[in-house]
């Protein structure tokens, strides 16, 4: 299964392209799967909206305690970060009912402060670049 | 996390309050740095989402050994420290022993509005009718602390004049090791520029811990691994103190090839707080007051021939005040008769007491307790301005006196006006006493550790210190 | 005073940090007395600038100074000290500055340790004695600086359930605030029997407060009024009993006063309260909003209105909007863009 990625064909406007199987890399650090073949995400979870700039993406942890939930959402951020032009608004959260701690998930991965501090942590850059560019499958 | 324990380790890092269950970091496969002992099996997921999962079993001692959160700590001693696992051994018939600290006889005295020697006796008579072997002090064992710190402090301070010793500069200023959440933060937060400063002798509760399992349990006709030892403590994270895996020991006896976590004999069991042992006597409705007094077992107890409890003051052990007279005696030629003139530096808590010599400040010791005082003598540690020979530091604001374990205030009351009792009733039917002086410790010495600072007495009294390395699990759990 | 409409018109875009930028502080003593308007901007470039007026009849700024090599990551926060001579960063580093100006050259003068992990926010009093620091540890430090830049802790508040995004102290009292991302904010004072600081109140939901982070908070010029931002998309306002009242001893309580709803559309990062009495606000959703006293509201109407909006104000998230020093006041504004902007207000 291929999942649909958009990305700006030229400055300012978007096309939808169908991304290469560059998202199977990103992968639940928990377990040696994509994301995708744990059904983390799927075509319907990424709504773009090009005329205000916005762009909604939801996921689902494999399992309702998944500890790894808000790693797997900073990885998904930073890989949205290379496909849109800066100014676009990310908000991402778990899909509704998918997480145990749904609420307190979906706060901490839209708070951009705690995202950028994350993003600084070396050892969590680290296991975020792992995720998103490992070629180990 | 739970306000049960010291405000030093509810800060950053220790403080998330996470199941082990849940989301403790020890059970992320591939990325464990500490859990690497436990044999547990990771999660496995199935891409259906059909979930199987074998159940992961995590130690105190696994939680200590971790730089996540202390908290999963908690569950796992609610488990393991609790009521009904000491209602459980005494059940079994096990040989329970319990040793009760000075403090919660005081805070369970203000409780009742009768002294501290009547709690301390009917106590006595309710531990046994429950099936307790012995009840013993810890203020007995502290004097046996105190001793041996007074042996370090001499050591050190010699050390620190001689200019070549490259041991000379971390030698001073010394710092007391009885305080288990300043340990427990030193360890993981402050790493090795302090834990070289922070005394080697075990804590009272330990150093009982070690007079029973090592020594007394001959006395008595058992064998260590029929022992169960359970103190009673004003604080939470003497729980965290008695796991740990430098207060456990190895019999000697068994072959090399059973040799197993089977073998291993803690010196504290488990601990129970002041407020845990009221819960307990409220769960056995029984009328406290209306007890009967039983006679204390002297064999680990302050109790003179008249009947007088007798220690030394100072409500948080009296490190600083004992280890202060016997250095101005020994070094310097000074008899300090009465009490030593703290001097309140900032606040309450941050207290400093000096003896000069020919105008010169040749000692210099501080009580500093709580967080916020604790902070600025670490920062002053860590630029070498520290200036302190001597440092009792304790975690808790007011002292142990004050503990997370203490009984609360009653509706009404105010923590400080509460802490202001206990203060008072502390001291009160105790007679002064010097650790030197003690009958029970000299005994110690005589039949069995020798003399004060010996090898044999470092070999059992004394412990080590660790710095935790920041785990990269925990840093992924927790942004 | 009657304000009917009043625009928002940009002098100057300032370039220079190459990382976004999260904060901003004038110095207090510039504006007047001749002395040219004076502020440091810091970033997730690890540095912190300061910008000054070319001259007073210039409304121009120009990067006089970059303080780096010393914080190693995102400095978060920046503020002059009353006197305007040190100046405070605090970073995820963990650590707090004091930066001391000496003939137009910034030394670093003194580091505070102590926080676990990302300071957030850093504010001195009135009288320039205390520092507050807050953390994602959770909690909320006081420092005493002293002569010669010694600095002790006075105080570690442990209160807050989550992260602590911004402690302000109040413009004439000690008395502290910080706002959480636990959603509440909470008023710490000196006072009572305990010769330590408390929470005296915290403002939550229970009590009118907010249901998201509280992202910033700031005072009018009388100290009777504040107003809190949040990630709930409202501005809230609250207001105490006479000023003069508290100086007298014994602490009075701040009370919900009203909610500004339905203007922002992502969370307001910023608020900040002009001494005539504007409120501007910068949100993520890339514009910067004033807002007035409604003198002539109808019982039961609203006490703030809005007067106008900037959209676009910046390409991206606003994270800070502070009004300057002085007789006619401009607005500076950091943004995720890694620009600040310098505004002035036209009728």
């Amino acid at each position: 299964m291929q999942i649909l990625w958009f990305m700006p064909k030229k400055k300012g406007s978007l096309a939808q392209i169908i991304l290469t199987p560059m998202t199977l890399d990103i992968r639940d650090p928990e377990h040696p799967y994509s994301l995708e073949q744990l059904s983390v995400l799927s075509e319907e979870s990424i709504t773009v909206d090009d005329k205000l700039g916005l762009i909604l993406i939801t996921f689902t942890p494999t399992v309702q305690h998944c500890s790894m939930a808000t790693v797997i959402g900073l990885c998904l951020r930073v890989k949205l970060k290379h496909y849109f032009p800066p100014h676009y608004k990310v908000d991402i959260k778990v899909s509704p009912g998918s997480h145990a701690d749904e609420e307190s998930v979906n706060k901490q991965l839209n708070d951009k402060e705690r995202v950028a501090a994350a993003l600084e942590n070396p050892n969590l850059r680290q296991l975020v670049d792992e995720c998103l560019y490992s070629n180990e499958l | 996390m739970s306000e049960k324990f010291s405000a030093a380790l509810r800060i950053g890092d220790l403080n998330d309050y996470i199941a082990p269950s849940q989301a403790c970091i020890v059970s992320l496969k591939g990325l464990k740095s500490n859990a690497t002992k436990t044999d547990h099996k990771p999660e496995v997921v199935i891409a259906n989402k059909q979930v199987k999962s074998e159940p992961v079993k995590i130690s105190l001692k696994d939680c200590l050994a971790c730089s996540g959160c202390v908290t999963s700590a908690e569950t796992v001693m609610l488990e393991k420290q609790s009521l009904d696992e000491f209602l459980f051994n005494v059940n079994k018939g096990n040989a329970v022993i319990v040793s009760l600290s000075p403090q919660s006889r005081a805070s369970l005295a203000v409780h009742f509005g009768i002294s501290p020697l009547q709690v301390f006796k009917k106590l006595t008579s309710f531990f046994k009718s429950l099936g307790v072997k012995a009840v013993f002090d810890t203020s007995c064992s502290r004097d046996l602390t105190l001793v041996e710190s007074c042996m370090e402090f001499m050591t050190r301070y010699r050390q620190n004049q001689s200019i070549d010793d490259v041991r000379s500069k971390s030698s001073l200023p010394m710092i007391a090791s009885a305080c288990p959440g300043w340990i427990c933060y030193a360890e993981k937060q402050l790493g090795s520029f302090v834990l070289p400063n922070i005394s080697k002798v075990k804590s009272p509760q330990q150093t009982i811990g070690t007079i029973i399992k090592h020594y007394l349990c001959q006395d008595m006709g058992l064998r260590p691994e029929e022992i169960y030892h359970v103190t009673v403590m004003p604080c939470y994270d003497k729980k965290l103190e008695a796991a740990r895996d430098d207060f456990v020991f190895q019999l000697e006896s068994h072959d090399e090839d059973r040799r197993s976590d089977v073998n291993m004999i803690p010196e504290v069991d488990s601990v129970l707080t002041t407020g845990e042992i009221l819960e307990l006597i409220q769960l056995k409705d029984v009328d406290f007051k209306s007890l009967e007094e039983s006679p204390l077992d002297r064999m680990l107890t302050n109790i003179n021939e008249e009947g007088y409890l007798y220690g030394v003051r100072g409500s948080s052990g009296g490190y600083a005040e004992t280890i202060f007279r016997y250095a101005a005696k020994t070094l310097f030629g000074r008899q300090i008769d009465g009490p030593l003139n703290f001097r309140n530096i900032r606040n309450s808590d941050f207290q400093e007491v000096t003896l000069e010599v020919e105008g010169k400040t040749v000692l210099k010791f501080a009580l500093c307790y709580g967080f916020r005082n604790l902070q600025n003598v670490v920062r002053k540690l860590k630029i070498s301005k520290c200036d302190y020979h001597f440092l009792e530091i304790m975690a808790c604001p007011s002292g142990c006196l004050n503990g997370g374990g203490q009984i609360k205030p009653k509706t009404g009351q105010s923590p400080k006006e509460l802490s202001q009792t206990v203060e008072t009733v502390y001291m009160e039917n105790v007679m002064e006493a010097e650790p030197f002086n003690n009958p029970i410790v000299s005994s110690l010495y005589d039949k069995w550790l020798e003399q004060p600072g010996s090898e044999k007495a470092q070999r059992f009294m004394h412990t080590q210190y660790h710095p935790v390395e920041k785990s990269i699990t925990s840093q992924l759990q927790n942004w | 005073m009657a304000i009917e409409s009043m625009e928002l018109k940009e002098i100057q875009t300032l370039e220079g940090h190459t990382d976004r930028v999260w904060s901003l502080d004038w110095n207090p003593v510039t504006g007047h007395s001749g002395i040219p308007l004076l502020f440091a901007s810091c970033s997730g470039d690890k540095t912190v600038r300061v910008w000054e007026q070319n001259s007073l009849s210039s409304n121009l700024f120009t990067c006089k100074a970059v303080l780096d090599e010393t914080h190693t990551r995102t400095v978060r926060s920046c503020a002059w000290s009353p006197s305007g001579k040190l100046l405070a960063t605090a970073s995820f580093d963990a650590t707090t500055a004091i930066w001391e100006n000496v003939g137009g050259d910034f030394e670093c003068v003194s580091t505070l340790e102590g926080h676990e992990n990302e300071v957030k926010s850093v504010c001195w009093n009135a009288s320039g004695n205390l520092l507050a620091t807050c953390s994602r540890d959770k909690s909320v430090w006081i420092w005493e600086v002293e002569q010669g830049n010694e600095v002790e802790c006075v105080s570690v508040l442990q209160g807050h359930t989550q992260d602590v995004k911004m402690v302000k102290w109040h413009p004439t009292m000690d008395v502290l605030f910080s706002c959480s991302y636990d959603n509440t904010v909470k008023v710490w004072a000196d006072e009572g029997e305990s010769d330590d600081w408390q929470c005296v109140q915290t403002l939550g939901e229970p009590n009118n407060g907010h249901t998201s982070t509280v992202w910033a908070i700031s005072f009018n010029a009388s100290g009777d009024k504040m107003v809190t931002s949040s990630d709930d998309l409202t501005l809230k306002v609250w207001e105490t009993e006479n000023i003069e009242m508290q100086s007298g001893g014994g602490f009075a309580p701040w009370r919900h006063l009203c909610t500004l709803t339905g203007y922002h559309d992502r969370t307001i990062f910023s608020v900040d309260w002009s001494r005539e009495g504007i409120l501007a606000s910068g949100a993520a959703d890339d514009a910067i909003r004033l807002f007035v006293d409604n003198n002539e509201s109808e019982v039961g109407g609203p006490l703030f209105k809005l007067l106008s909006k900037k959209e676009k104000a910046h390409g991206m998230d606003i994270n800070c909007v502070q009004w300057s020093p002085g007789e006619k006041p401009l607005l500076a504004s950091a943004s995720d863009d890694g620009t600040i902007k310098v505004w002035e207000v036209t009728p």
